[in-house]
């Protein structure tokens, strides 16, 4: 049976451990709330680019150069792909769905005999990645959501010119979509060549309502337009996507750490309950005693 | 016809502009254009330069240095996406020299870009073309 004392400590530090954990939370909270406004913010030039890049990518220009990016090399051989975690842990099982579904990603493609390669975007895929395929990743990412759309920038420039070095066919990024608060959901995205048809069909109706009869004039023509604005669109997808995550990384640790205040919480009850029990029992043991001693006399 | 167009100047990371204007300068890749309530559709790359945004009575309000980006334009909306967006009184033409000269002898292509973006900035600090209309 432990002793007073030991659970004393033991409830004191569960004590401790209950305010750190709900003072996580508040700062997650705060900081959802920051990255929910930041990724509103990118929305508007998003959607504006997407929309900008729809009305061209349907005018159908082929070619060589910048127009890989939409058309593809043709080959289905060479996969990049790129997990996208936080930099820090304590939050549930946000890194460590991705990490799992990119394992399996990769182990899938492998087994159809495709070559992968790997781009680690967070510490906590950078480490584990690191462990186990090693041999695959060319290059790792750390502290990119603070450093804003220059953060994507680079790992944008970095993904084109290995494209165009003929390293990969197709490139995935697998992330966490940021649904609510609670809830993230795992989700792979291609980003090279462009998956256009999903996102046309989708919204091809509202361009079709709003102005089926948009003939744009051009300047300087339509194929240089789109020479520029694909590179910029991997760059803000990338973007995008990193604000996302970072939401998300929020809320997974708003609710992990809300859970383990809950549990903290739980714990300092049932301990606090074993206290009592266990000093009653000191106290009546001693009345025994006391009680016994004076009745022999 | 309207005798306003409505304007949003757009950068990744906000939106930085947006309301109903009278005109605006916008510097296409092939000349500078100025677009008035009821400009033909027009989607243009753009090149480093001043975005000028003028009032109803062709007033300035406002005038911006983008690096560059995209503009669309309908008869009633005007949307320029930049990649970088500086309001023109916040430059200040000293730290914008310095760093010219430390780009000058750079020779790798980024640096190279930074380059023409940093000059174009001393030129849109230098000019002061449309300022009254």
């Amino acid at each position: 049976m432990p002793s007073l004392k030991d659970l004393k400590t033991q409830i004191n530090s569960v004590g401790s451990t209950k305010k750190i954990t709900s003072a996580m939370k508040m700062v997650a909270a705060s900081k959802l709330r920051r990255s929910q406004e930041k990724a509103e913010a990118a929305r508007p030039y998003s959607s504006r680019l997407e929309e900008m890049l729809l009305s061209l990518a349907s005018s159908s220009v082929s070619g060589e150069g910048v127009i890989k990016l939409l058309t593809g090399t043709g080959k289905d051989e060479k996969y990049l792909v790129i997990p996208v975690t936080a930099d820090r842990g304590l939050c549930g099982g946000f890194n460590s769905s991705i990490n799992r579904a990119t394992t399996k990603f990769v182990n899938s493609l492998e087994s159809k005999g495709k070559n992968v390669s790997l781009i680690t975007v967070g510490k906590k895929s950078r480490d584990f990645f690191n462990r186990i395929m090693k041999d695959k990743i060319i290059e790792s990412y750390v502290d990119v959501t603070e450093s804003g759309y220059d953060g994507a920038f680079q790992i944008s420039n970095k993904i084109q010119s290995l494209y165009f070095d003929d390293k990969f066919d197709k490139c995935i990024l697998i992330y966490n979509k940021f649904v609510s608060a609670i809830t993230q959901e795992v989700t792979r995205q291609q980003l090279i060549p462009l998956d256009i048809k999903e996102n046309n069909e989708k919204e091809k109706k509202d361009t079709d309502d709003k102005n089926s009869a948009a003939i744009y004039t051009y300047e300087p023509d339509e194929s240089s337009i789109l020479k520029d604005l694909l590179p910029k669109n991997i760059s803000i997808q990338i973007f995008k996507m990193l604000l996302e995550s970072s939401a998300g990384e929020q809320g997974a640790r708003m609710a992990a750490m809300d859970n383990a205040t809950r549990n903290a919480g739980e714990m300092i009850d049932t301990l606090t309950l074993k206290y009592n029990r266990t000093r009653q029992a000191f106290i009546t043991k001693e009345l025994i005693e006391i009680i016994s001693g004076a009745e022999a006399i | 016809m309207e005798s306003t167009i409505s304007f949003d100047l757009v950068a990744p990371e906000q939106l930085i502009f947006n309301d109903k204007v009278g005109m605006i300068i916008v510097p296409g890749k092939e000349g500078d254009l100025g677009v008035l309530p009821g400009h033909s559709k027009l989607l243009s790359s753009l090149r480093p330069g001043r975005v000028l945004v003028y009032g109803e009575s062709k007033n300035l309000l406002k005038s911006f240095f983008v690096s560059g980006g995209f503009v669309e334009i309908n008869p009633e909306k005007c949307i320029v996406l930049a990649e970088e967006v500086e309001e023109m009184n916040s430059l200040e033409k000293a730290t914008i020299e310095q760093k010219m000269l430390e780009l000058e002898n750079e020779t790798s292509d980024e640096s190279k870009q930074q380059y023409l973006i940093v000059k174009s900035k001393i030129e849109a600090l230098n000019s002061s073309h449309y300022e009254k209309i």
